[in-house]
């Protein structure tokens, strides 16, 4: 039953008597399907003119676009079997889901402790997998899964904790590793997800503060390694002469440059002076694709790609309230709110409006586990809106 | 109702987007369409590469104009930085690179990390690497992205290990120097002056950075020059120094020092005083016995010594050598810790009698010793111009001094009496019996400067050590060398302070008492002074109250001066242009030495060279301190006058007695000869055994009696040695040692 959709038979007309409006492999929404395929293609492209010039062994040509699209293979995969589910079903699993998840965040935090240094990731074979980023999925279930548990319309004192522990726990393992990028995803989950659930605004001030304090805390006592905060050094202090510094504002000004150069209409596919050429801008194709696209196709190309996330986003909008309960509509103000929040940090670091981390722009940025993420959280909607009608 | 709410709280969140997405548009707008045009203006000129050119270094010559530090270019392997930011990237270019210029990966990835060298300039990987390796990388050039070849300098001692303390030597900038040289435009990366005539002239020698600007294509390939600015070369530098009197003073030195270690002659060693019960009185390391009729003799350890020649008039440095020695090119390979140590030891401070053999040090301007009877002339002096004494007139020298103070104190165990010298032949104190000033001089009479350090303590406690301080002591000389020690005057002040320090035990009074005062008139106790000090003070003393600032450098010259003879800078006229000379004296301060003081005061050290001593009791004769090694001395040709000393060592054992002696030219009549010459030999005997030789052969090498080797180019720095310099002795030739030899030389002081 599950996988219907993958061979149900063309509908014949509307006499066909298997056929029924509200079948969920008749409700998908293709509208939104078709951004993100846009948005997915749009993102090979840049991530190959980002790469291709690049590398100290020869060009890496098609290498990282070759990775990407298989990347890109395997999560719609994923993406399908997420969306053949009804969404309901993990409410019963996501207390598993989110216990492998903080399992997994403390033995990463545990192998870095043990490494001196940071360690994001399990490396397996090629393949490496960032728990901070696959945690965005179960701990946005979780969350909505809790919160829509006693089906009111708002959140008291003990719901508003229990969220609180629920969200925090994963946050300050992922500060604690450290990924400022990452744990800022998880706040910005936590405060759409309460503000849609109907947390009062005192409660949204407190976990405003309380993040604030968290990372406050967490960059004085040491805890968060120097290249972290000299990021955040980096950005307040763009003229800086210090040796420390120059790697992050050197990447930041160009990255902006890049951009500001496309200029209108852009200088053309694999025209760009600073991201077609040498490597000006490190790892240009995972943190920096915006610029990639600034400089080829100018402020039109700019404005598509936003418009592309608009559309995206406001079908993720209307979901949450189409959603036949709650756990669907939070489920969608969450990933309505990761999608925006990255979005908005990506491309605001590379204008030079924040700091630089490493928070990749969705479907655009090279990297597997990000990609697969996103993914799941798009099937996750599809899914909502599949089943609105049951 | 409630879907409204929450259809009003997720419009509350899309207000949010709308919110975000404005701000980043707005944003965009303004880049792409306002600024755009500016920053891609900043972009087109933003490809450039800077390349700093780094000027020459100013060179050092010697006054005979030998190059004594030049420069030799060198070819060093950079890679842009931009280039290995990956560390993939990186290692995979490390790995190609370090075949080719024999440097391990490790080792360039640990200088990739090193904060030290600047982050706006090219990586430096390797130095000093062949012609042919720099051609082997730039002809495939697109295994190499972004490596180059770029020239530099690296320093060359032609002449080393002479005069290393003198010259002194290059190192990186120090974590403590970072701030001031980056202030003065320095790369954080560049080798600068760290010792002698290196450190202490590096403003000039220096030179002004030069900077190329190019414009580069994609590919990082110079497609045309912006701008350049060629660097100014570091000025070249003359010093007063004379490398042909340096070598035999540094020769002479040497090899005084290394007889007093290896002697077997009793008369030269150290005696261990025989107690009245048959027992030794010092318990030393058995090695150094040596058992000859009964008594028990030494060598003395003889570790360090010092020489200082400087110009009465002018107060150029004709020479300075200091020993232990070391090579100044050590500091130009690139020493490991290991290496370094093994050359460089550090002395142990927890063996009492282990002698301080530390090689870093110039002794002649760092040494901080007591100076003995030397300091005598300047005590006469302080107590004639203050009417203490009058001297001519005569003192009863019984062996010993009383103070006159209350005798209950003397019973309460504060010293009163203290004692002459031992006379070699009796074992005791030795009785001159009446003396005036110049016999005291010259015989080197304690109890008669005991008294002017009584009686100038009961005129006032500090007169003594103020009057001194007019001849420099206790205040830098200000010569051109950095890390000189300034001296120590003994009072109350100073006594406090070494307290605090723990210097002084605990027990000693922080008074200045009369006992410190009676220490200070021979030259014991708290004073401390070093080698260049006194030559300056003697300097003063011979020149008429001239106290002028000793100088190294003669002259500055604008850079470039050619080369001439090979090993020497060519100053003819026309080639050298100067930009200021230090000839002419620099006096700090004129002391009134009128000729009723400075008499006496100079026929006493004459006498301590030619005779007579005195004769006490009846014909009982007394020699000077001198005379007996000076019998030969052609002081015809050549006229000195000069002084002994030995400084007591820790408890006064005979063995850590040092050897001290200032000889000054008083022929007025020749004035290239017009020195003064201070040899300083620490724990090597009395003053007339070590000490003064060492002068000797100075004045008759000087005089003609002796030739002066010449100096040759030194042979290439042996790498494989573990002496920081090797043996420099005299040849073994007794016209050359014969100045060395005294075998009368038994008389202390």
């Amino acid at each position: 039953m599950a996988f219907s959709v993958l061979n149900r038979r063309p509908d014949s007309g509307l006499g066909n008597v298997r056929s029924s409006p509200g079948a969920p492999s008749r409700n998908i929404d293709w509208i939104l399907m078709l951004t993100h395929a846009t948005l997915v293609v749009i993102g090979c492209f840049t991530v190959y003119s980002a790469s291709r010039t690049k590398g100290v062994n020869g060009p890496y040509g098609y290498f990282f676009v070759t990775r990407q699209v298989v990347f890109i293979i395997v999560a719609a995969v994923a993406m399908m079997i997420v969306m053949a589910v009804d969404y309901g079903w993990l409410r019963e699993r996501v207390r598993f889901l989110y216990a492998l998840t903080i399992a997994s965040l403390i033995l990463v935090f545990l192998i870095a402790r043990a490494n001196n240094g940071a360690v994001l990731s399990f490396n397996i074979g090629p393949i490496n997998l960032q728990p901070a980023e696959f945690g965005k999925v179960t701990v946005l279930v979780a969350l909505a899964a809790f919160l829509s548990e006693d089906g009111s319309d708002n959140v008291n004192y003990e719901r508003f904790v229990g969220a609180l522990w629920l969200g925090g726990i994963p946050t300050v393992l992922i500060i604690l590793q450290p990924d400022l990028g990452s744990s800022s995803v998880y706040v910005a989950l936590m405060m759409g997800l309460l503000l849609v659930a109907g947390a009062k605004a005192k409660y949204i001030a407190m976990i405003t503060l309380l993040a604030l304090s968290t990372v406050g805390a967490a960059l004085l006592s040491g805890l968060v390694k120097s290249y972290q905060t000299v990021r955040i050094t980096a950005w307040l202090n763009p003229n800086s002469k210090d040796p420390k510094l120059q790697t992050y504002i050197f990447q930041g000004r160009n990255a902006l440059r890049a951009t500001a150069i496309g200029g209108l209409t852009g200088a053309g596919w694999l025209q760009g002076k600073i991201t077609n050429t040498k490597g000006d801008i490190p790892v240009q194709w995972a943190d920096f694709p915006f610029s990639a696209i600034g400089e080829q196709f100018g402020l039109i190309g700019c404005a598509v790609l936003i418009g592309l996330f608009g559309i995206a986003l406001f079908r993720i909008w209307r979901i949450a309230h189409l959603s036949r309960d709650l756990l669907g509509t939070y489920i969608c103000a969450g990933v309505f709110t990761m999608t925006l929040w990255q979005m908005f940090q990506n491309i605001a670091m590379t204008l030079g409006l924040t700091p630089i981390t490493g928070l990749p722009l969705p479907f655009i940025s090279y990297g597997g586990s990000g990609t697969l993420t996103y993914f799941l959280m798009f099937g996750l909607v599809q899914s909502v809106h599949m089943r609105r009608m049951r | 109702m409630a879907v409204d709410k929450r259809a009003a709280r997720l419009g509350a969140l899309a207000l949010v987007a709308v919110i975000l997405v404005g701000a980043i548009g707005a944003r965009l707008w303004f880049l792409q369409t306002v600024q755009s045009t500016a920053i891609q203006e900043q972009v087109n000129n933003g490809s450039i590469r800077t390349q700093l050119l780094v000027p020459e270094r100013g060179r050092i010559f010697d006054s005979q104009g030998r190059t004594l530090a030049s420069n030799r270019r060198v070819l060093t392997i950079t890679v842009d930085r931009a280039v290995i930011r990956r560390l993939s990237n990186r290692t995979i270019l490390f790995t190609r690179l370090s075949g080719i210029v024999k440097v391990p990966v490790q080792t360039m990835e640990a200088r990739w990390k090193d904060g030290q060298y600047s982050q706006f300039l090219p990586l430096p990987i390797a130095e000093d690497v062949s012609e042919d390796t720099v051609l082997q990388i730039e002809s495939r050039s697109e295994d190499f992205p972004g490596v180059r070849g770029e020239e530099d300098w690296a320093r060359v001692y032609p002449y080393a290990p002479l005069a290393s303390h003198v010259i002194g030597y290059m190192g990186l900038i120090l974590k403590s120097q970072e701030a001031e040289f980056k202030a003065a435009g320095y790369l954080s990366n560049e080798t600068v002056g760290q010792f002698g005539v290196e450190k202490s002239m590096e403003a000039y020698l220096h030179g002004t950075m030069g900077k190329v600007v190019y414009q580069v294509d994609s590919a990082n390939r110079v497609v045309r020059e912006i701008s350049r600015v060629d660097p100014v070369p570091g000025k070249d530098i003359k010093l007063t120094i004379d490398l042909k009197v340096q070598q035999y003073a540094e020769r002479v030195l040497e090899t005084e020092l290394r007889a007093r270690r290896q002697t077997d002659d009793p008369t030269l060693m150290a005696k261990n005083p025989k107690l009245k019960d048959g027992t030794y009185k010092f318990v030393e390391p058995e090695t150094w016995f040596y058992d000859k009729d009964g008594t028990e003799y030494l060598p003395f350890p003889a570790p360090a010594g010092s020489v200082v020649m400087e110009n009465q008039d002018t107060g150029q440095i004709v020479a300075m050598a200091s020993y232990p020695t070391f090579d100044n090119r050590w500091f130009t390979v690139g020493l490991n810790k290991s290496k370094f140590q093994q050359l460089f030891p550090v002395p142990d401070k927890n063996d009492p009698n282990r002698a301080d053999k530390s090689i870093l040090v110039n002794r002649a301007i760092q040494g901080q010793y007591n100076l003995g009877s030397t300091f005598k002339p300047f005590v006469a002096y302080s107590a004639i111009q203050s009417g203490l004494i009058d001297p001519e007139a005569t003192f009863q020298d019984n062996g010993s001094f009383v103070l006159a103070i209350d005798k209950d104190k003397c019973n309460q165990g504060v010293r009163c009496e203290y004692f002459n010298a031992l006379a070699s032949g009796t074992g005791r104190p030795a009785v001159y019996g009446p003396l005036k000033l110049q016999d005291a001089l010259a015989v080197s009479s304690d109890a008669y400067f005991y008294r002017i350090g009584e009686l100038t303590y009961l005129k006032e406690h500090d007169l003594l050590g103020n009057e001194l301080r007019n001849f420099g002591f206790g205040s830098k000389s200000g010569i051109d060398l950095p890390f000189e020690f300034s001296g120590r005057i003994p009072s109350a002040e100073l006594k406090q302070q070494l307290i605090t320090a723990k210097v002084l035990g605990k027990g000693e009074s922080p008074n200045y008492l009369e006992g410190d005062n009676v220490q200070l008139a021979i030259g014991q106790g708290l004073l401390a002074a070093s080698p260049l000090q006194l030559a300056n003070a003697y300097a003063t003393l011979a020149n008429g109250g001239f106290l002028n600032r000793p100088h190294l450098i003669k002259a500055i010259y604008q850079g470039g001066v050619p080369d001439g003879y090979p090993g020497y800078g060519d100053f003819s006229e026309g080639k050298a242009t100067v930009l200021q000379s230090f000839d002419a004296p620099e006096t700090v301060k004129q002391i009134d030495m009128p000729g009723t003081t400075s008499l006496p005061i100079l026929a006493g050290l004459e006498r301590v060279i030619t005779g007579p001593g005195v004769y006490f009791p009846d014909s009982f004769y007394h020699t000077t301190t001198g005379q007996q090694l000076f019998h030969d001395y052609p002081n015809d040709t050549l006229p000195l006058a000069g002084k002994t000393g030995t400084a007591q060592g820790s408890q006064s054992k005979p063995w850590n007695d040092s050897s001290v002696f200032a000889g000054f030219s008083v022929a007025t009549d020749q004035p290239d000869t017009k020195v003064v010459v201070v040899a300083y030999l620490e724990k090597s005997g009395y003053g007339a055994q070590a000490a003064a030789p060492v002068v000797k052969c100075m004045f008759e090498a000087l005089g003609g009696k002796v030739t002066m080797a010449d100096v040759n180019i030194a042979d290439p720095l042996d790498q494989t040695s573990i002496y920081a310099a090797p043996s420099n002795v005299l040849p073994a030739d007794p016209a050359n040692t014969g100045c060395l030899i005294n075998p009368y030389a038994t008389i202390r002081d």
